[in-house]
């Protein structure tokens, strides 16, 4: 996969998280039933004492993050914003990873939303570290002059 | 100036040797910044490793509650559930007015977390406004699905029924869910459920053992289990709600923790 195919998959991904995680926010503030196709699973975990952290929604966490990213893989490529990026989506996939822990072991409910985030934090954390580790400059070959 | 072939065969090695100095340095340059990304990437994973154990015990400690271990903390919450409930009439699962227009069905398990979130929120501001207005009964009806072992769920919400002998179910149910323990830690023992039927004030605690095994109430316990399938309910909090003595709806709220959708709802029904 070409750098331009990379960044064009994650930037679509992060354009698609950032979606998700702006529908919970405006879900959140707006107090309306978000949709869900899965009973009232995603009402419970938005009701639930795991549905913010330290008072903050972290559905608004979640829209601060993908918009950080976002403004990573739209700015000048160079190994701090590669670096930078990945930081960013390796705490994105733990933290998602966290929030479904608590929504399969402490809420017993699962939101669609919630997971359909965390499945793209998950394609989007690897792709991000092989990103930043593959764009190491490459070996020139010694050449022999023939005499 | 013309160069012999033995110059040439010179500077051709010269050339080599810088280009192969200059690979060697490149390679080497190379192999540094591949181990310094590889550093920095273990540091990220350590840092977000670190964070997530952080995370999870400080939100595991804010979920345990557990009944107090200070009398202080113990009265505290008799005092709440008491400000919460005293005054209003109780009759077995029922709090409120007999002749409220309103009822709605509550539908719980007293280990469900989001229960307790709903109990702790949005309940106090419905009972407040509505029940005590008069307008709204509510009735506490039993569905398992937190509690994992069928018998814990049997004689925790048995214990609660027994209390509504003495009509004092809610402020059974009420510091249940206020001294809720860890899910899944095994807390609802005996020990535990004789502790929360303690801090109901005026329970005679001798009546309520010989209550426990009373026959009626187990089948109260089945009947709400076969109500709950029948209104195709599946997780709890669930809702009924309808005019007193007539059909019932489910209600379905936006949040579990804000009264909104419970205000609406029962505004509606009151006024028709």
């Amino acid at each position: 996969m070409s750098a331009r195919s990379l960044r064009i998959t994650l930037t679509v991904l992060t354009v698609a998280g950032l979606g998700i995680a702006g529908y919970l926010t405006y879900v959140h503030y707006a107090e309306v039933q978000p949709v869900c196709t899965a009973g009232d699973s995603c009402i419970k975990v938005q009701s639930s004492v795991y549905s913010e952290l330290a008072g903050v929604p972290v559905a608004l966490i979640g829209l601060l993050g993908y918009v950080s990213i976002l403004g990573l893989l739209l700015a000048r490529e160079n190994e701090n914003t590669r670096f930078a990026m990945m930081t960013l989506t390796l705490v994105g996939f733990a933290f998602s990873g966290y929030l479904t822990y608590r929504e399969l072991f402490s809420i017993h409910a699962i939101c669609e939303w919630c997971a359909t985030s965390a499945a793209i934090l998950t394609v989007m954390a690897p792709l991000s570290i092989w990103r930043f580790l593959r764009d190491a400059p490459t070996l020139p070959t010694p050449r022999l002059y023939s005499t | 100036m013309a160069t012999s072939p033995r110059d040439t065969t010179r500077k051709q090695r010269r050339d080599y040797a810088r280009a192969r100095r200059k690979a060697l340095e490149e390679a080497e340059a190379a192999a540094a910044m591949r181990q310094t990304r590889l550093r920095l990437l273990g540091i990220v994973v350590t840092v977000v490793v670190v964070g997530v154990v952080v995370v999870l015990l400080a939100t595991g400690g804010s979920a345990k509650h557990g009944i107090p271990a200070s009398k202080t903390e113990q009265s505290s919450v008799v005092h709440e559930v008491s400000n919460e409930v005293g005054g209003i009439p109780q009759r077995a699962n029922v709090l409120g007015e007999p002749t409220a227009p309103v009822t709605l069905q509550y539908f719980g398990d007293l280990e469900c977390p989001v229960c307790r979130a709903f109990t702790l929120s949005a309940l106090p501001s419905i009972i407040g406004r509505w029940v005590r207005g008069g307008e709204l009964k509510i009735e506490y009806r039993s569905l398992e699905t937190a509690t994992r072992e069928p018998e814990v769920f049997k004689a925790q919400q048995l214990a609660a029924l027994a209390a509504g002998k003495q009509d004092k179910m809610w402020n059974f149910i009420e510091t249940f869910y206020h001294e809720q323990g860890e899910e899944d830690s095994g807390y609802a023992t005996e020990s535990y459920i004789h502790g929360i039927a303690s801090q109901v004030p005026g329970l005679d605690l001798m009546q309520w053992t010989s209550d426990r095994g009373d026959a009626a109430l187990s089948s109260q316990l089945l009947s709400d289990g076969q109500a709950a399938s029948a209104a195709n309910l599946n997780g709890t909090p669930a809702f009924l709600i309808g005019r007193s003595g007539g059909t019932t709806s489910k209600l379905e709220p936006s949040s579990f923790t804000e009264p909104g959708s419970f205000n609406e709802a029962i505004a509606k029904l009151a006024k028709s």
